[in-house]
């Protein structure tokens, strides 16, 4: 591990020590030299690009975008417009990615925990809207996957600020034991074409031509598969069933978890008319298990005794803790499901695509 | 050629050490829960060794929001007024 680079003062600076003359190679070099990439290498950002982005977004470079309570922190959209063009984004990405960092930067994400636990959680960044059409981030086939460039380097570009602005490092204020392949970059948005229900933004107070970025810490990832089912009831059996295995980190948390539909797992609940809030309702009651198995697995503390063997213990207390959002193809029986990291004081945070010195809305 | 140095450097807060005490007899303990499993348990046993060892007393156990959040203000303020050292601690 590299330490990180000297503090630099301005934003632009000459480096006397960086031998790049002109080289495109050298000068992408000089930024892994100086602990500046995500291990990938970055667009050498130049004053041009950064302007261009920053002009995007309608800012000038010195509005704080937010800051890391502890951390002594403070965010400049001058400072993500860089990171952004360095993770590869177009200047019209710039927008959705400040609202992404606004997201992490929100009381309510407590961006300390889910940041630097030994959880390593990804930072999903998911996307609902005109915004989405509008730049091309991907919701259909392959929306978790390579392909795309606002989803690659949108996510990228979140992770980047974390790293160089937030503070975030791997193996100093980023402890994850494993980490995941979504901490490089995890950027999505929701469908517009299966939807089985209201859009997310709409359910979390937003309006359906607003533009919303939700960020949420994702623990990890899991691919929930069912080609048989025809109604809701078999079909949402296996999330429950994913939400609620002995390794699961909210045992005795009651944190939040996502789920993403696909097309064809999504078609079932909405030609059955099922509700989102009945959805919730149905995975919460079923996401459970007996308390003497995890007893027997050491996730619940004690020994077992008989009524242990009949008494059941739910993994969520309350319906809304489960954020559903219909993303991918429209082909094939798979979803996925995506336990959350920490326990209430970590929500999910939505917050509005804006341009210039709008006050985005925001809700977690 | 120019590079563009990505990253900000955290403002300073201006903090200064705490007075050490000349000695440790008798010192009240603040104690700062973080919420995680085994953390009150691992700072009770550290307080229990430092009241046997020293003749230390317990003042105060405050317990945070989460871990990931920061000492409230008002805890910070009663730590100050009713205890002469804080132990915080993770409990994993």
């Amino acid at each position: 591990m590299r330490p990180p680079a000297p503090a630099v003062e301005v934003e632009s600076s000459s480096d006397p020590s960086a031998n790049t003359s002109g080289d495109p190679s050298a000068m992408i070099e000089a930024y892994f030299e100086h602990g500046w990439t995500d291990g990938l290498p970055v667009v050498p950002p130049t004053d041009a690009a950064v302007s261009g982005a920053l002009a995007a977004a309608g800012l000038g470079g010195s509005e704080t975008i937010g800051a890391i309570p502890g951390r002594n922190v403070r965010v400049t959209a001058g400072k993500v417009a860089v990171n952004a063009v360095m993770a590869g984004c177009r200047p019209e990405y710039l927008p959705v990615v400040l609202a992404a960092i606004r997201g992490l930067c929100h009381p309510a994400f407590a961006y300390h925990g889910p940041a630097s636990s030994t959880g390593g959680s990804a930072m999903a960044a998911i996307v609902s809207g005109p915004a989405a059409r509008a730049l091309g981030i991907n919701s259909g086939n392959n929306a978790f996957g390579q392909g795309w460039r606002p989803n690659a380097t949108i996510g990228r570009a979140v992770r980047l600020t974390m790293m160089n602005v937030m503070n975030t490092r791997p193996g100093l204020l980023d402890r994850a034991t494993l980490g995941s392949p979504g901490k490089y970059s995890f950027c999505f948005a929701e469908t517009e074409q299966h939807l089985a229900f209201e859009p997310f933004h709409v359910q979390r107070g937003f309006r359906p031509g607003q533009s919303a970025v939700t960020v949420y810490a994702s623990n990890s990832l899991n691919q929930v598969y069912n080609q048989l089912a025809t109604r809701p009831e078999p079909l949402l059996l296996c999330f429950a069933d994913a939400l609620c295995h002995l390794g699961i980190p909210n045992v005795l948390g009651f944190n939040q978890s996502l789920i993403v539909l696909a097309g064809e797992h999504s078609a079932i609940l909405r030609e059955a008319g099922w509700t989102r809030t009945q959805t919730q309702a149905f995975l919460v009651e079923h996401a459970r298990r007996r308390v003497a198995d995890f007893k027997r697995a050491a996730r619940l503390p004690g020994e077992i005794v008989a009524a242990d063997e009949t008494a059941w213990r739910s993994v969520f207390d309350d319906p809304r803790d489960i954020l559903i959002v219909c993303a991918g193809g429209e082909a094939g029986a798979w979803s996925a499901c995506l336990p959350g990291w920490g326990k209430k004081w970590t929500r999910a945070v939505t917050v509005e695509v804006v341009t210039g010195d709008a006050e985005p809305q925001a809700a977690s | 050629m120019k590079l563009m140095d990505p990253t900000a450097t955290p403002e300073a807060a201006q903090v200064r050490l705490a007075p050490r005490p000349k000695s440790l007899q008798g010192l009240r303990i603040g104690l700062i829960e973080n919420t995680k499993f085994n953390s009150k348990a691992l700072l009770l046993k550290t307080a229990q060794r430092l009241e046997q060892r020293h003749g230390m007393t317990v003042a105060l156990l405050a317990r945070k929001r989460s871990p990931s959040h920061e000492v409230e203000p008002d805890a910070v303020r009663e730590f100050k007024a009713k205890a002469d050292f804080v132990v915080s601690g993770i409990g994993d």
